[in-house]
């Protein structure tokens, strides 16, 4: 058990002895050496009677004929919701979540009028049908320059945000949802619907969704797919002939396509998100060999981070940095990692010193 | 005994307590080791605080979290610069207001019933009777037919689990799995919004 746990729970003894209406002048003594011996005691101890404490005024959601209320039931006592709904809209954790929400989709063709209807109904109708399933809805492209993102809302109700240096081609109609990842990497929010599939195209992979979040990155030949909400299936080309597996991957998956084969890691939907903070303006590393981490930081920067010998590229770094502040990662490195930065106006070096 | 020492740390630091684990549990690479720091983090703000009282207790809070890291780091136990990580992007410090301020009483009050929701069975009727009803330990044990000795201990369970889901909030869980997971199993959309935002008030305000 680690040190902080003991005392936590020596802690809590002492407490629930002092509680328990049993309390000789001489345990108030031992008690009171036992704070003073060290402050790691008396914070515990601060904290858990802090807690209890207010663990008193849980008698204000009693009702009247008390004993013990049921798990969740609370809510008839408790008049607490009232102010939840405002609260929860200016969550800013949850600001990602909203600005993601399916917009209603835009409303296609409206009535046809009935005085023509007798005339050209059947024509009408013909067109109609086939306007819904072949037509487009949208057509366009959307790309970003070096150190920029841009959410982008498409004409079904997805939205799409992308990284910097990114290009995506939508071509959207009543009968498929098609876009192709040309450059880059993009996060996309799915409005479901599904009788038209959305499928993003990279290379020689597809992926294909119905409502889920979830992101496709393009690095030269591989492919990533990190799924944060809903099942997404990852469908290769056939190669040599011969058709590849399908892959479906759950939240939480991490999935790496590259041309010997497809490699998924399952996470916690938590850590999925933070390979798509780059939305929120940040880069999150976890014992991230350097070589790795500064070529996250060129994806969003035209002044480069040249790492100079192997041993720097294999120091490991973690943390979250602001992607636009290439320059503070490398000043933290100089501090914090046997590493000197030599800074040109095009580039930074960096070597082990 | 400095009472007014204790009743500020538990006014003006426990309430951050969601965040800072939060925090913690971002920048620090190895999980288990996030109980330690925090209570050492609680250690050095207490002293200092027993010293001179910080003006900006979130601020000084973190700080010195962010320092307790670094010097971590220095004694070279961890091959990583990440706590000395770019601190600001967290924004953990747009919000200065405690939660206290923030949430209402009566939010705090069903944060507090949800805490206790989440005790075990028996844990949660010991914690009732005894704090909420205040019945003596005695016919607590009566009423649920175990030893004196026995409520005692559920007592002393009750107050850390309490004390974990109180001012921890949603962070307080083992991992974010187990976060997820428990905000599923709520009740309503509405539910964990509120939850959420109690959980992590101050935080990221992009």
């Amino acid at each position: 058990m680690a040190a902080s746990r003991e005392i936590e729970d020596t802690a809590a003894q002492w407490l629930a002895r002092r509680e328990s209406g049993d309390w000789p002048a001489a345990a108030q003594a031992e008690l009171e050496a036992w704070l003073a011996r060290a402050t790691a005691h008396r914070v515990a101890f601060v904290r858990l009677q802090a807690a209890w404490t207010q663990a008193a005024r849980l008698r204000a959601l009693a009702g009247a004929d008390s004993g013990v209320p049921e798990r969740l039931s609370w809510d008839e006592a408790a008049p607490a919701r009232a102010d939840a709904p405002a609260d929860a809209a200016a969550s800013p954790l949850r600001a990602d979540a909203l600005s993601f929400q399916v917009r209603p989709k835009p409303a296609r063709a409206s009535r046809w009028p009935y005085a023509a209807a007798a005339a050209v109904a059947t024509l009408a109708v013909g067109l109609g049908w086939g306007w819904l399933h072949y037509g487009a809805v949208e057509r366009s492209s959307y790309r970003t320059a070096l150190g920029k993102t841009d959410e982008v809302a498409l004409a079904d109700g997805s939205h799409a945000t992308l990284s910097s240096d990114s290009r995506i081609e939508v071509a959207l109609s009543g009968a498929q949802r098609r876009v192709e990842l040309a450059q880059g990497e993009a996060f996309f929010a799915v409005a479901k619907d599904p009788r038209r599939p959305f499928a993003v195209a990279a290379g020689a992979r597809r992926v294909v969704a119905v409502g889920t979040h979830f992101s496709v990155r393009r690095d030269g030949a591989d492919v990533r797919v990190v799924v944060t909400e809903g099942t997404v299936r990852l469908e290769s080309e056939p190669v040599g002939g011969h058709p590849q597996p399908t892959t479906l991957l759950p939240a939480g998956s991490i999935a790496l396509a590259g041309p010997n084969g497809v490699l998924v890691r399952s996470v916690p939907v938590e850590e999925a998100e933070r390979y798509v903070d780059w939305r929120h303006g940040f880069l999150v590393f976890r014992d991230t060999p350097l070589a790795q981490a500064a070529a996250e930081f060129n994806r969003y920067s035209a002044r480069k981070l040249v790492i100079a010998d192997a041993a720097a590229g294999e120091l490991r770094v973690g943390g979250n940095f602001r992607w636009s502040n290439a320059e503070m990662f490398v000043g933290l490195l100089e501090q914090a990692m046997p590493v000197k930065a030599e800074r040109l106006p095009d580039r930074i070096v960096l070597r082990s010193r | 005994m400095d009472n007014d020492l204790d009743a500020w740390f538990a006014a003006d630091i426990l309430c951050h307590e969601a965040a800072l684990v939060q925090y913690l549990r971002r920048a620090w690479p190895h999980p288990d080791e996030v109980h330690d720091l925090r209570q050492e983090v609680y250690v050095r703000v207490y002293e200092a605080a027993g010293k001179a009282r910080p003006h900006q207790p979130k601020s000084f809070l973190f700080a010195t979290a962010r320092h307790l890291m670094t010097d971590r780091l220095r004694r070279g136990r961890v091959v990583s610069i990440e706590p000395v990580g770019d601190f600001e992007s967290l924004n953990v410090l747009i919000d200065e207001c405690s939660p206290e301020r923030r949430l209402g009483a009566r939010q705090n009050l069903r944060r507090l019933a949800e805490a206790f929701d989440r005790l075990p069975e028996r844990c949660r009727e010991a914690v009732w009777l005894r704090r909420v009803e205040e019945l003596p330990q005695k016919q607590v044990a009566q009423r649920m037919g175990i030893t004196e000795k026995t409520v005692e201990k559920q007592i002393a369970k009750g107050m850390r689990l309490l004390a974990e889901h109180y001012f921890g909030g949603e962070a307080g869980g083992q991992d974010g799995a187990g976060m997820a997971a428990l905000g599923r199993s709520r009740r309503s959309a509405t539910d964990d919004e509120a939850q959420g935002h109690d959980g992590h008030g101050g935080k990221q305000g992009d």
